[in-house]
């Protein structure tokens, strides 16, 4: 029907973080002017305005999100499900994209509040940053929803480019530019990559959107295949899969950590939910050997990522490697293929961005006088000093490793089960295998602040927004260990039926 | 053969040669840029021969005019007296040029053989009326793409701001 075809109703969640981009774009330079009138004003008091309009610009992005996510939890509930774009479906609003939506709007808002006081800490309180984030967080819910190549590629073109940006936030710090330089050149390779995989697939099939590439595949051949395994290839180095893994340390490392905190969760949200619509979509008939092509993918991540963790003595590379291992077993999940390894990839995304954000929230408690306190020296002793900090890291490290008793446990194990049901046992095994790995670098942390005296003296506050981040991050992991699939407060909500309705929109 | 045919093979292999040209051969760096303004016209002509004459003509006016004037702007800020390539970077880009080069050619070549691409004719034979003409493309924007025109706005403003953030001579 044309009129539901321009139902601007469905785009609210973008419309609500693109148009909070704009405001607070313009609040930055409105609320400057009336601070830094004429020029004789002190550093000291520039640096307080500077402060104020940065709570003020935090506010009003933290208020676009979540009406943002509001939007998106009530089309979750109504069932939504259309198709927008006047003329041709460019966006597909349903179960999955709202859910992803949420997430996302989830991993932006904890972001936001992570960088309330470490910016400032770190000297670099520009009001762009906002902006930057928001516009980002706009390219990925274009992109969970995209169902057509050109949507896809404007997505996370609109994803990517804000995140060099803010990658590279922090100019003072060669490491940050570094970060900056390469994730741009590196992305623009993946986008090429992904641009030509595009032309082969359109040339093939005659098609764009997805449905219409699966049709045109019947008369498949070399042509749609290579078009196929380059976006493949495009869309990994956005999830950080090995091969395409080698600017995820460097970039984690350089980047200002609240950043990499947020491109850790949401563009790794993004990006799987993309890759999930588009296999599901364009190839219900391709099984067989795309799963192996995933199969080799994942293998890869996991072994590569978790055994080049063990040799990092930084904690922002060792969360890089490890972000790469955890690519690798979201891939067995694709590599398995079935709905309920689907549900098993959406639940562990979900139960992903507490701990990712809990790790590194802690990494930017400790940031102070314009450093970051990121070596594993550098978290000595902290148990004697700032217990509690010790105590949440302790438990985010222990759900990333995947110990029963945390979230991270009830993610792995559901993947496990789907996987095992699928058939992929060898998958399943790398998976145990290196899991057993990882203990080795998640516990050396929690080694280092408990058993060793404190070598340096931080004597950083940990500031009320960082405790609201960490409290949450750490009730979400014990409350999901134990209610994934239980309901104790009677809200009618249980996490694993809200991912299985996500992993629904086949149907 | 038919002349059409020539031309499309001869603009392809002129865009293919310029592009490793710009990266391997050449001496000096605005003759690379030359070479990547030959790269943009011969894409053009292609274009022509698809009957796409208006992305053609946007082709040239942006891709080989002021996109390539741009890089040349760049070049003549940074006064590389030198070309901006020592004879040992020439011969390493050499290197990378043809492996580069050789590799994706060969892939190309091995997979549209397989999948049997040269017996297809890669001049399209029957049109719509008034394909690639403004008014279709016009329509199609502001109808089929009116969310992607809008979306490419985002996307400008985004690289603007980051741009802008980075670039900015003074931060405080």
């Amino acid at each position: 029907m044309e009129a539901e075809a321009f139902d601007v109703a469905a785009l609210a969640p973008l419309g609500f973080v693109a148009i909070g981009a704009l405001v607070t774009l313009m609040l930055e330079v409105v609320l400057s002017r009336r601070a830094f009138v004429g020029e004789g004003v002190d550093p000291e008091t520039r640096l307080v305005a500077r402060a104020r309009i940065g709570i003020v610009l935090a506010f009003a992005s933290s208020a676009a999100i979540v009406l943002a996510m509001y939007a998106a939890i009530y089309q979750f509930e109504l069932g939504f499900e259309t198709a927008f774009g006047p003329g041709r479906p460019m966006l597909q609003l349903d179960a999955l994209s709202t859910f992803a939506t949420a997430l996302i709007g989830l991993g932006a808002l904890l972001s936001v509040w992570l960088s309330i006081t470490y910016l400032p800490a770190l000297r670099i309180n520009h009001g762009e940053y906002y902006a930057l984030l928001l516009l980002s967080t706009a390219g990925m819910f274009v992109l969970v929803s995209a169902v057509d190549l050109i949507s896809l590629y404007l997505g996370l073109e609109l994803t990517s480019l804000p995140i060099y940006a803010l990658a590279g936030f922090n100019r003072r710090r060669l490491r940050s530019n570094e970060a900056a330089l390469k994730y741009f050149l590196m992305g623009a390779v993946a986008s090429a990559v992904l641009l030509y995989g595009m032309a082969l697939l359109y040339g093939a099939t005659g098609h764009t959107d997805f449905t219409g590439i699966s049709q045109g595949f019947a008369g498949g051949g070399g042509l749609a295949l290579s078009g196929l395994a380059l976006v493949i290839a495009g869309l990994a180095f956005k999830v950080s899969v090995v091969p395409f893994h080698q600017w995820t340390p460097d970039v984690y490392e350089g980047a200002p950590t609240s950043v990499t905190a947020f491109m850790a969760v949401t563009v790794k949200t993004a990006g799987f939910v993309v890759l999930m619509r588009f296999l599901v979509l364009a190839l219900p008939e391709m099984g067989e050997k795309v799963s192996v092509l995933l199969g080799v993918l994942a293998g890869l991540s996991m072994l590569i990522g978790n055994l080049m963790a063990v040799v990092q003595d930084n904690v922002k590379r060792m969360l890089a490697y490890s972000a790469v291992a955890h690519a690798g077993y979201l891939m067995v999940g694709f590599a398995a293929g079935t709905p309920e390894a689907w549900t098993a990839v959406l639940f562990y995304l979900f139960v992903y961005l507490f701990m990712t954000v809990g790790v590194f929230c802690v990494v930017i408690a400790l940031a102070q006088g314009g450093r970051e306190w990121d070596s594993i020296e550098d978290f000595a002793g902290l148990a004697s000093q700032r217990p509690a900090l010790a105590a949440v890291m302790t438990l985010f490290l222990l759900s990333l490793a995947g110990i029963p008793g945390t979230a991270g446990f009830m993610a792995k194990f559901y993947l496990v089960v789907a996987a095992v049901d699928a058939g992929q046992i060898a998958l399943v095994l790398i998976l145990v295998g290196t899991s057993m790995v990882s203990f080795f670098y998640y516990l050396r942390l929690p080694v280092v602040m408990y058993m060793q005296k404190r070598r340096q003296d931080p004597d950083a506050e940990t500031s009320s927004s960082e405790i609201v981040v960490l409290a949450l991050c750490a009730a979400a992991i014990l409350y999901f260990a134990f209610f994934a699939q239980a309901d104790p407060f009677g809200t009618g909500v249980r996490a694993l039926d809200v991912a299985g309705r996500a992993a629904d929109f086949l149907h | 053969m038919s002349f059409e045919m020539f031309l499309f093979y001869a603009f392809a292999f002129l865009a293919v040669f310029s592009a490793v040209a710009m990266i391997g051969f050449v001496r000096h760096i605005v003759a690379a840029a030359m070479s990547l303004v030959v790269t943009m016209v011969s894409l053009a002509g292609i274009y022509v021969l698809m009957h796409a004459e208006l992305i053609a003509a946007i082709q040239i006016l942006v891709y080989a005019g002021a996109i390539v004037v741009l890089f040349l702007f760049v070049i003549m800020l940074l006064d590389l007296r030198d070309g901006g390539l020592g004879p040992a970077a020439r011969g390493q880009n050499l290197v990378k040029a043809v492996g580069v080069g050789g590799t994706v050619t060969i892939g190309t070549l091995v997979v549209a053989s397989v999948s049997g691409v040269f017996s297809v004719n890669p001049l399209v034979e029957s049109l719509p009326e008034g394909f690639g003409e403004h008014r279709a493309l016009g329509i199609a924007l502001f109808t089929d793409y009116a969310l992607a025109v809008e979306l490419v706005g985002l996307v400008l403003l985004a690289s603007i701001v980051g741009a802008v953030i980075l670039a900015k001579r003074k931060i405080d």
